[in-house]
């Protein structure tokens, strides 16, 4: 898109590009933060409402760290400090000629293991670590994402990795 | 390059294809590939942004009728009451007007319970709602007056203004003719001929911008109010003029001198007695077709 006449967001074709820009992003952000039973898709697209009404007040710069923090302070309207338990999805694995009953169970294990590693994480550690390896984003991009520096998310996506293998390895 | 720094590059996507040969002949390549298989698993959902984006705007529009919709309620009743309001005003402050037609009479009570008798063919108008910082009306006519005490009462008529304090009187204004009786009290009168004061008995008479000196009079009130109308030494026009009012009748005398002076008096319920009070003393004959009379020498 090219630069924008105006600078507030009250455009529908505006709107709708920053929507398709940060909707995907926000939307994980909640769900890696608060996981699935507080509805992020929900929280999301409330966020943008919000922008949508306070479109006059906001300049576009400031549309990501508004999205960001409209959704977050709505999340923690509701969220009452529950662990948060991502779950896993079962994936089959691609090669699954040579599955048998004890490779299986070993797979089981590790999947719940890992879940309650992933519980374990702080929840810095679990969205800045789940943004880069589940969505396969760079430390630069969530450092804008979440307004930090890239040291920052550096040290928690690292510390992460760290703690991760610790537990799964004592678990 | 140490085993932490090419674990930080690999996180950060990061890795040089030496640096990936380098990583991947790690003791910790296996695990680490494993965790990085297995936690894709923990994949948010994707969800159709067309979709979501629709719902936004859904929702916003939903969100903007609503303002829309109380603000345009709180308009409909912002209009009610301002017309309320304006009517309330309007009508408050609105003169409320009398009238009577030919023949008729009309007893009126003011706010401050003075009471009005009108004569026929008279228009009196005053305002309600100031009545009682000022006390006055304006006449067209004729009207007995008794008026509660209180403060100045005035009466404006085209040809002059009484003003009294509590008192009864009686104000005929007709064309070219001002009477004011006064039966209690004092009644001022202001006109352009003269100013006076009336005390009870006296009246004031001007006739065609004369003023015209009258006797005492000695009765309580108007015999108009007997249904009754008395004259002493009135123009024979103005007689016929008030006749015609009380009878809703037209008069033609087109013939007779109407500027002789009458005295006497007619009753206003019986047409043919009245006629008679006022033609035989004047030797005049007269002829009645439906509303029409004609008077003639005899």
């Amino acid at each position: 898109m090219s630069k924008p006449l105006k600078d507030h967001i009250c455009e529908e074709r505006l709107f709708s590009s920053i929507f398709r820009k940060y909707s995907k992003d926000l939307h994980d952000f909640l769900y890696y933060k608060f996981g699935n039973h507080l509805n992020p898709q929900d929280k999301m697209q409330e966020a943008f409402v919000k922008l949508w009404e306070n479109c006059a007040k906001i300049p576009q710069t400031k549309a990501k760290s508004f999205l960001f923090t409209t959704a977050n302070n709505l999340m923690l309207n509701e969220y009452a400090h529950q662990k948060v338990v991502l779950k896993h999805r079962k994936i089959i694995p691609k090669n699954s000629t040579n599955i048998n009953p004890e490779f299986l169970l070993q797979e089981k294990e590790y999947k719940h293991k890992l879940e309650k590693a992933i519980a374990g994480l702080t929840e810095a550690q679990r969205v800045a670590f789940l943004m880069n390896r589940v969505e396969g984003k760079r430390f630069k991009e969530i450092a804008q994402l979440l307004d930090i520096s890239t040291k920052a998310v550096e040290k928690r996506i690292y510390g992460a990795l760290k703690k991760l293998r610790k537990d799964i390895d004592e678990l | 390059m140490n085993k932490e720094d090419l674990i930080q590059k690999w996180l950060d996507h990061n890795l040089s294809p030496t640096e990936l040969e380098a990583f991947k002949q790690l003791e910790d390549y296996p695990s680490l590939i494993k965790l990085d298989q297995e936690l894709t698993g923990f994949k948010a959902d994707t969800t159709n942004e067309d979709e979501a984006l629709e719902q936004v705007w859904q929702s916003i529009n939903t969100i903007k009728k609503k303002p829309k919709r109380l603000l345009a309620t709180l308009t409909k009743i912002a209009a009610m009451l301002v017309v309320c309001f304006g009517i309330y005003f309007y009508t408050t402050t609105l003169d409320t007007t009398s009238n009577t037609i030919a023949s008729q009479q009309k007893s009126v009570i003011l706010p401050d319970a003075s009471q009005v008798q009108l004569n026929a063919m008279s228009t009196m108008t005053f305002n309600t709602s100031s009545w009682d910082d000022n006390r006055h009306l304006t006449l067209n006519g004729e009207a007995f007056f008794k008026v509660a005490k209180g403060k100045k009462f005035a009466v404006k008529t085209t040809m002059g203004t009484v003003t009294v304090l509590g008192t009864q009187f009686n104000v005929k204004q007709r064309n070219n003719f001002f009477e004011v009786i006064c039966y209690e009290g004092k009644v001022g009168v202001t006109s352009e001929e003269k100013n006076t004061t009336l005390l009870p008995g006296d009246s004031f008479l001007i006739i065609d911008g004369k003023y015209i000196a009258t006797e005492k009079e000695n009765t309580q009130h108007p015999s108009w109010l007997d249904h009754k109308s008395t004259f002493k030494s009135i123009p024979y026009s103005k007689v016929i003029a008030e006749f015609e009012r009380q009878y809703n009748v037209s008069i033609e005398y087109n013939t007779i001198n109407t500027s002789q002076h009458f005295t006497g008096s007619f009753i206003h319920n019986d047409i043919e007695i009245a006629l008679k009070s006022i033609t035989l003393p004047l030797q005049l004959k007269y002829s009645k077709t439906d509303n029409i009379i004609s008077l003639k020498r005899e």
